[in-house]
């Protein structure tokens, strides 16, 4: 596998990339002056230990979490958190924009978030009928066409309460897919499910990187990172610590990145 | 055309009269408050009692009283009761016990949630150290159970004082019936009615506030 | 006691079934009407309460607070003998009655609307988002959807409580089941009748809603997985 390493401050014009972005809750400065770029096609996995922001960095690249200070530069236009925080009327107008973003960047959680009064059809359809706005008949043929893709053909008029832990997971990428998204955002998709339903997600997640899909994945699991990542990620304390392509990270000397990866790979 | 004219000086003059009526719409609360409580705590028990009778019985009075209106039962026992069986109830005797009678049906409620919400491990382990069954209750149950019941009953209090405005229909002089007395001579109903409701509102909210601290507070040793 | 008439003489109540029935159906049509304006209402004050405005906060928290904390019987007797005297309006008394019913039960039913839509994991809303939709689809789709069914038992709660609030209105002339009661129980000289009567007449409404409600929830829970946060919005 090819490592295609674009360096963080690159003027070119990156696919997506993020500029001195920080975050804070109350006095807790969860994300630090954030500098990350990720080239159309790449797939970037996020490691690090519980509470080092990995959740937060995500949430801040589709503004699900606006970051306090920096920007986000995606496909050529840059994305910064509202200045004006008392004009109401300009935040929302910001806001409707943001959802341009966000609907070109796809999204699953680690717990699912399916929408239990839908069917997965009806999850799947929601974006495509209110976001972008196609008919109810031809949503629902790509809802169909998106839930077969990951093995889903036959459950799409069930309710979420009647799918496994894993089928919820298909449904919620498919529900992001369908929206055919240029980039996808992988939190710990894998983290709630019971151990046999692992390998069918990360199955999908894989699928997906073969396609030449760009992702941003948060995991823990580590095998499945050193396949099929182009570079590797470090996060501790709000910063990233070590960026680098599988191999590096495996021999990397940095103490803090050896003691994680030690701690996690035992 | 409008030809109200608006004289707030009403308020002063009568303002004593008023606050008299309002203490008696506190009492009458509060006396109905007190029989509640009793009759509450007798449906509660009937309805855990280990007789199918008695909780059928007991759960059939509860449903019944929660669901007639008081307005309804206010006429019922002042003016149905009391002429069926010739009892001579003054007003606001009437007015406390259909207030008791409804309060109680929803207290009957809150005693048996609070019952319930003891844990039964905790009779077992006070009885496991050997202590007696009634100091069981009065130190380990019952203590337990008032954290559970003090705040909702609270507000079954505020809604008993918000019932208790309308006992003025049988004639208690309360403040509704002092403000709609006086408006007669002085015309000024908008003035007399207006003060009514903010004095009603500061105390219902006063304390559905209380309740609501106090719900914070016993909530805090509660979850071992 | 007059030996001639027995004790319990249910004859009168009988045959003034039509007056009593019709009333009870003015009860409920004022209970039903009161309650769809206090959904509305109540909505609207919940959105409010929750909306990022501060002075659109505060206004609805007032407004909450009054409607939660008067009395409703001080609030008709303002609304009809004071308001409207002093403002020079003749309000009919059927209007008057079901929109004070409604403006009381708009208080409560926006706190049980603001729990109810806080009760909507947060994870949700974030997944909505994350698909691009706006603020407004995500509350509607959403948020409302979910909420709506842990609001129901309180709704319906409220909806009882509506139809036994609809007596205090035969104080400003609505010709509902109690006030028919009371004219007829005067007219016949039979108050322990026509009062039992009333109570057992607003027992079975409130007995057939309660088992609409139970119903109503079994059904809609059928499919809510996600939705087991029960938090006290009964309060
Ligand atoms: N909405 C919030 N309010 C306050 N603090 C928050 C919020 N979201 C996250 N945090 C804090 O920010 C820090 C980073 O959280 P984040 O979820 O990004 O970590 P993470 O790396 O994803 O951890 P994990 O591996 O446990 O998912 C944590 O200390 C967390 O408590
Ligand atoms: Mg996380």
């Amino acid at each position: 596998m090819s490592s295609p390493v674009s360096a963080p401050d690159a003027l070119a014009p990156d696919f997506l990339k993020l500029v001195g972005v920080s975050k804070t809750f109350g006095n807790h400065r969860v994300l630090d002056k954030i500098d990350l770029a990720v080239s159309e096609g790449e797939v970037l996995v996020i490691i690090g230990p519980s509470g080092s922001g990995k959740s937060t960095l995500l949430r801040c690249i589709n503004f699900i979490a606006a970051p306090d200070e920096g920007e986000v530069i995606f496909q050529g236009h840059s994305w910064k958190a509202m200045s004006s925080k008392y004009n109401f009327l300009a935040n929302r107008k910001y806001e409707q924009k943001l959802t341009v973003l966000r609907s070109e960047i796809g999204m699953v959680f680690q717990n699912f978030n399916v929408f239990p009064h839908m069917t997965a059809a009806q999850n799947v359809m929601l974006g495509l009928t209110k976001v972008r706005k196609q008919s109810k008949d031809n949503a629902r043929k790509a809802a169909v066409e998106a839930l077969s893709q990951v093995g889903l053909a036959e459950k799409v008029d069930q309710y979420p309460e009647k799918l496994s832990g894993g089928q919820k997971q298909r449904v919620a990428i498919a529900r992001a897919l369908a929206l055919q998204p240029k980039v996808m955002l992988f939190d710990e998709a894998t983290s709630s499910l019971d151990p046999e339903l692992v390998n069918g997600i990360l199955e999908e997640i894989r699928r997906l990187a073969k396609a030449g899909m760009t992702m941003v994945v948060v995991t823990h699991e580590m095998n499945f990172a050193f396949q099929v990542a182009h570079r590797i990620v470090f996060m501790d304390q709000g910063r990233i610590v070590e960026i680098g392509t599988p191999d590096q990270i495996r021999k990397t000397t940095e103490p803090r990145t050896r003691s994680f990866l030690s701690a996690i790979l035992n | 055309m409008n030809s109200y004219k608006f004289d707030w000086a009403v308020i002063d003059k009568y303002l004593p009269e008023l606050l008299k009526g309002l203490w008696i719409t506190l009492e009458v609360s509060l006396v109905g408050m007190a029989i509640a409580l009793i009759f509450g705590l007798l449906l509660a028990m009937g309805r855990l009692s280990p007789l199918r009778l008695t909780r059928s019985v007991a759960n059939g009075i509860t449903q019944v009283f929660r669901s007639i209106p008081l307005f309804v039962m206010l006429f019922w026992v002042y003016y149905g009761l009391s002429l069926k069986f010739h009892v001579l109830f003054t007003e606001f005797q009437a007015g406390a016990l259909a207030l008791g009678i409804t309060g109680g049906a929803y207290m009957a409620e809150v005693f048996r949630g609070g019952l319930l919400a003891v844990d039964p491990g905790q009779r077992e382990a006070a009885m496991a150290m050997g202590i007696s069954k009634s100091t069981t209750f009065f130190h380990v149950i019952f203590p337990q159970a008032l954290r559970v019941v003090v705040p909702p009953s609270v507000n079954v209090y505020v809604g008993l004082l918000k019932g208790a405005t309308i006992v003025s229909v049988i004639g208690v002089s309360d403040m509704i019936y002092v403000a709609q007395y006086v408006s007669l001579q002085t015309f000024t109903p908008f003035e007399l009615y207006s003060v009514a409701g903010i004095v009603f509102v500061a105390l219902t909210v006063s304390i559905s506030g209380f309740a609501w601290m106090l719900e914070r507070r016993l909530g805090r040793g509660r979850s071992e | 006691m007059n030996s001639a008439q027995p004790f319990f003489d249910f004859t009168s109540v009988w045959s003034s079934m039509p007056i009593l029935l019709k009333g009870f159906a003015i009860a409920m049509a004022c209970a039903t009407v009161a309650i769809i304006i206090a959904i509305l209402l109540g909505l609207i004050v919940a959105l409010m309460r929750l909306s990022r405005v501060k002075i659109l906060r505060w206004i609805a928290f007032i407004y909450t607070q009054f409607f939660r904390g008067i009395p409703l019987y001080v609030l008709i007797i303002w609304v009809y003998f004071g308001l409207a005297i002093a403002a020079g309006v003749n309000l009919p008394a059927i209007p008057a009655g079901i929109i004070t019913l409604a403006l009381l039960n708009s208080g409560y039913l926006s706190e049980t609307f603001r729990s109810g839509i806080l009760a909507v994991n947060k994870g949700q809303i974030e997944a909505g988002m994350a698909l691009g939709l706006s603020r407004r689809n995500v509350m509607l789709h959403i948020v409302l959807p979910q909420a709506f069914r842990v609001i129901i038992p309180p709704l319906g709660n409220q909806y009882v409580d509506a139809i036994k609030d609809t007596a205090i209105l035969s104080i400003i002339g609505v010709p509902e089941l109690m006030r028919e009661s009371k004219a007829l129980a005067n007219l016949y000289y039979r108050p322990f009748e026509f009062y039992t009567f009333a109570g057992l007449l607003y027992l079975f409404a409130v007995l057939v809603v309660s088992r609409g409600v139970s119903v109503l929830e079994k059904k809609l829970s059928a499919h809510s997985a996600q939705t087991t946060v029960i938090i006290d919005v009964l309060n």
